[in-house]
């Protein structure tokens, strides 16, 4: 009897130090999230609405299709998602018809209304289902209230023909099959970053085929110091469909893995664009800047042109990016750096298509990278 | 003894004429390059690149090779380049019609607008494929002029030609070097000629 009160006692014990542990772990807000100096990191599961996707390939494409798949797959990464006929509601009732960022009273009203921690917003930027397909997707986070900010941010360019292998038995011909591959891609690196690990992915050997073939650093731009960044469309100059949009989304994605630099979400400087009255029809002039400086309060503009955004035609030829960027200081009210970067899917290759890229989106990914590292090196 | 120097002199000719023919037929060099001798271009600070003429039938020409020339020059840090968009603006307030080609009055205006010292104009010529047979290359044509601000004189000139079909390009009929590399090839030289 002595004993099994003991055990009893025993069991009471362990179970009341379980119940302790697991209330500790909890925290006080069910949707919060902490903010560190770096990078936010998310301890408790962010309730988050996703926005309808937007277009940015060019051609059709079955928005809903991608949407409800990589919605699916970001919840088994434990993403809380906002229903999507309150989200519906939401738009509905404030008239909201750009989706490709998020506006502050936006943020804050969509926070309060349907107590969302964090909005997705997602593009597709190359949709092609004939063989071989191909698709490219960029996704990111950005947290509601009053202040939005990018929590996370990634994009995935794959093609099925990117590693045939020998006899071409690595080859993706079924389209679903490559969009499966690129959404899980996707949710592997929302996972990382929702368990708070670094979800950059980089190749130093990428960095040194895709060099800027001209860059220029001022002296006045310090390398190791934390700057925040707002990073305007580019002009398009290509026959390529927002190649102006994608290589914005692309500098952005690449500048936020760097912890140096603090990215201003896009639908915010869009907000201050169109309140500002900016067309910027040349390119962007220092008036331009200097009103985004003092309406968004950042210490740098990224801005550029892209003459060329080209991806492979068919299953011959191959994809070709060309552009150029440059940084306005706020301080020095100069140019800081630039730099113009062109290459071709097939730079580097010289035995049967080994290291070939296939998207122009991967390509500008490496090539803005590569930039990237001349900035901060 | 005599007869010895006279071979040898005979043969100094014979050489000299050989030297002499070989001259004459090469091509006459033309300088392609002015500089204004009254010119201190260690005092520019700031200069604008104006948009450049295009004269050929790729639409993209005259804005490539413009991007590619303010890339170089701003990556020299011998001058600080102003930004594309602060010219574009600069010249629509300065209300200048052809901005590849202002007149002296369209400058006067514009330099209300934008403070630089001076201004680089040019036009590009050639930006094609040439063929020659079963050979084909790419070549670039520029031609470019600065006008100083202050006196309002085209203080450097500057032209020249890079590509074209070479013996290699012949003998294995390789298409050439890429658009963008003889491009870059023909603003480095027209920046070597600006600062030599």
């Amino acid at each position: 009897m002595i004993l099994l009160t003991n055990f009893s006692i025993k069991k009471f014990r362990v179970f009341f130090l379980v119940i302790i542990s697991l209330s500790g772990c909890q925290g006080t807000n069910h949707h919060a999230i902490s903010v560190t100096d770096n990078s936010p990191v998310v301890t408790k599961k962010l309730l988050t609405a996703a926005l309808p996707f937007t277009n940015l390939s060019g051609t059709p494409a079955p928005l809903e299709d991608i949407r409800h798949l990589l919605i699916n797959s970001f919840k088994q990464q434990g993403l809380n998602i906002v229903d999507e006929e309150v989200v519906e509601r939401f738009l509905t009732r404030h008239r909201i018809r750009y989706l490709g960022g998020i506006n502050r009273a936006t943020a804050r009203d969509l926070k309060w209304e349907t107590g969302a921690d964090a909005v997705l917003i997602t593009s597709v930027e190359l949709y092609k289902e004939e063989l071989p397909p191909r698709m490219a997707l960029t996704c990111r986070l950005v947290s509601t209230g009053n202040s939005p900010e990018i929590l996370w941010m990634d994009g995935i360019g794959l093609a099925g023909d990117d590693s045939i292998g020998l006899l071409e038995l690595s080859l993706i011909e079924d389209f679903q099959i490559l969009q499966n591959k690129a959404v899980r891609i996707l949710s592997a690196s929302l996972r990382r970053y929702l368990l708070g690990e670094s979800y950059w992915r980089g190749s130093q050997r990428a960095i040194i085929k895709f060099w800027p073939k001209m860059f220029y650093r001022s002296p006045v731009f310090e390398p190791g110091m934390k700057y925040t960044v707002a990073v305007v469309p580019f002009l398009n100059l290509s026959e390529k469909k927002f190649a102006g949009e994608i290589m914005a989304l692309q500098f952005i994605r690449q500048m936020k893995a760097h912890e140096n630099f603090v990215l201003v979400e896009p639908g915010l400087v869009r907000q201050a664009l169109l309140q500002m009255r900016i067309i910027m029809d040349g390119g962007i002039s220092m008036i331009d800047a200097d009103s985004l400086f003092s309406r968004l309060h950042v210490d740098l503009v990224l801005a550029g042109e892209v003459f060329n955004y080209q991806d492979k035609q068919g299953t011959t030829g191959t994809p070709k990016v060309e552009f150029s960027a440059l940084l306005i200081e706020r301080k020095s009210r100069e140019v800081v750096w630039n730099c113009r970067s062109y290459h071709e899917g097939d730079d580097g290759v010289f035995f049967f298509d080994w290291g070939q890229i296939e998207t122009a989106y991967r390509m500008a990914s490496e090539m803005v990278l590569s930039a990237l590292e001349t900035m901060i090196e | 003894m005599i007869r010895l120097e006279c071979i040898l002199k005979i043969e100094r000719f014979v050489l000299f004429l050989l030297f002499a023919s070989f001259v004459a037929c090469g091509p006459r060099v033309v300088p392609t390059n002015f500089h204004d001798p009254e010119m201190d271009f260690a005092a520019l600070r700031t200069v604008a690149v104006m948009p450049f003429e295009n004269l050929t039938r790729d639409q993209l020409a005259g804005e490539r090779v413009r991007d590619t020339f303010f890339n170089s020059l701003l990556s020299t840090g011998a001058v600080y380049v102003l930004p594309s968009g602060e010219v574009a603006r600069g010249v629509a307030r300065a209300g200048i019609v052809n901005p590849a080609a202002p007149s002296m009055e369209e400058v006067v205006k514009l330099a209300d607008f934008i403070k630089v010292d001076a201004l680089i104009t040019g036009v590009v010529q050639e930006y094609a494929e040439v063929r020659s047979g079963s050979a084909s290359a790419n070549v670039v044509s520029v031609s470019t002029q600065m006008i100083e601000l202050q006196t309002r004189k085209v203080v450097w000139a500057a032209s020249t030609s890079k590509g074209g079909i070479t013996i290699w390009d012949r003998l294995f009929g390789s298409g050439g070097r890429p658009m963008n590399d003889v491009t870059r090839a023909a603003v480095d030289d027209l920046i070597d000629k600006l600062f030599h």
